[in-house]
């Protein structure tokens, strides 16, 4: 799940010393697919509609359950990433909850978006 | 016989896309980034290659992890440019050329790379994002497109060196198309960036200049190295450059940088670089850019 469990894949030993890294592998994706798939599944404008029309009816017709729910509710994105969901997918619920991938990167180091943009070279290219 | 002509290393930003849809072209912010195609623009305008080969990845948009190739070639005369959750960029699908594409996926599998096809899928911004900063659009693109996509997203990941070796598979079967072609290969992604967890925003230039330094000079170092030692040089998500490998697989052991870019404005170490063989002389439409500096 986090970057401190153990890997079996030899291209990922020593992966757990880099903190703040969730490694997307075939165990973690196994286990958060629905969830993955949800935010997949935003590649329609059908599903976007269906979430902005009743997320509580879109989760549970995806069959999500109620802690993934509360992650998507509360727009968790650093909590989303650490339960399994990966970036790619994640990005595009960003563009559901009307969030640019700079704010989203901005919640996930725990700043305010301001702060985050002075920590970069050219705070004006958004 | 077809050959290749040069290749190409490129960022596949979305937000370049964005900014280029946007016409962000002279904001000051963006100009530095695409200024810096503008010579590689020029380049393939001289050149006319007729394809162009691209390596890249989908960002689960096309391809989804229920089932996720490692290696994906794209055959289809058009593919539509991806919704990827803010609707359709103004961009014309992306034109291909079946039976080199056919060609490619027959000598890979005889070459024992057992490559996944996919047919009639849209392309995302992994290849989407350059690609108009290379080709012009309008009215439609000048030449094709074979897609092949590397997986780098869900581990395992096909190793730094099979990518390199796909590359090198990639050479051999262009070699063998018996048709005139001119084709340029083209490694997207990188350089430096982590988009997720708490170490989103990492970067590292002085690990990005040395990545480029052993890129053209020494391949085989980088070959070496695992997914993590990638991820914890330069971000996690910058060992998508491994697909910068493939396309140095394909090209020849010696060859020349012709130009160079390097933009880091806020996550990601924006950057393109354009290489040949160097058997010809400076081309003229890079020695132009070249003067002007």
């Amino acid at each position: 799940m986090s970057s401190s469990q153990r890997h079996t894949n030899p291209q990922l030993k020593g992966i757990e010393d880099v903190a703040g890294t969730y490694v997307f592998d075939l165990r973690v994706s196994n286990r958060a697919l629905k969830l993955n798939r949800f935010f997949w599944n935003f590649i329609t404008p059908e599903a976007r509609e269906a979430f902005a029309a009743d997320e509580e009816k879109a989760m549970t017709a995806a069959g999500l359950n109620e802690e993934e729910k509360r992650l998507i509710h509360t727009r968790d994105w650093l909590g989303l990433v650490q339960y399994g969901a990966n970036f790619f997918v994640l990005e595009k619920f960003a563009r559901v909850a009307k969030k640019t991938n700079l704010e989203v990167y901005a919640i996930m180091r725990g700043e305010s978006f301001d702060d985050f943009m002075k920590t970069r070279r050219v705070p004006d290219a958004r | 016989m077809a050959r290749i002509i040069g290749g190409i290393g490129t960022s596949h930003v979305p937000t370049i896309g964005v900014a280029y849809d946007k016409g962000k072209q002279n904001d000051p912010a963006w100009a530095p980034l695409f200024d810096g195609y503008k010579p590689v623009a020029a380049w393939l305008a001289e050149k006319q290659p007729d394809a162009l080969v691209f390596f890249y990845n989908d960002h689960a948009t096309t391809l989804f992890f229920d089932l996720y190739p490692t290696f994906a070639l794209g055959v289809g005369e058009r593919f539509p440019i991806a919704d990827e959750g803010a609707g359709l960029r103004p961009l014309p699908a992306i034109r291909g050329n079946v039976d080199l594409q056919v060609h490619i996926a027959e000598s890979l599998v005889n070459d024992e790379f057992d490559i996944t096809v996919f047919q009639n899928r849209p392309i995302d911004h992994g290849c989407a994002s350059p690609l108009p900063l290379l080709w012009p659009h309008q009215p439609d693109w000048p030449g094709t497109v074979v897609p092949i996509a590397i997986n780098v997203l869900q581990y395992p990941l096909p190793t730094a060196r099979r990518c390199y070796r796909l590359g090198q598979a990639v050479r051999r079967a262009i070699e063998s198309y018996p048709e005139d072609l001119k084709i340029v290969i083209v490694g997207t992604g990188g350089l430096s960036h982590q988009i997720h967890g708490e170490r989103t925003g990492y970067n590292n230039e002085d690990w990005d200049l040395k990545f480029l330094e052993l890129f053209e000079h020494e391949p085989e170092q980088l070959t070496n190295m695992t997914h993590a030692d990638y991820v914890r040089l330069g971000g996690a998500e910058s060992v998508e450059q491994i697909m910068w490998l493939a396309m140095r697989g394909a090209l020849p052991q010696s060859i020349r940088k012709l130009h160079q870019n390097y933009y880091l404005a806020t996550t990601t170490a924006m950057t393109v670089v354009l290489y040949d063989d160097g058997t010809e002389p400076m081309p003229a439409a890079v020695q132009e850019f070249a003067d002007v500096q």
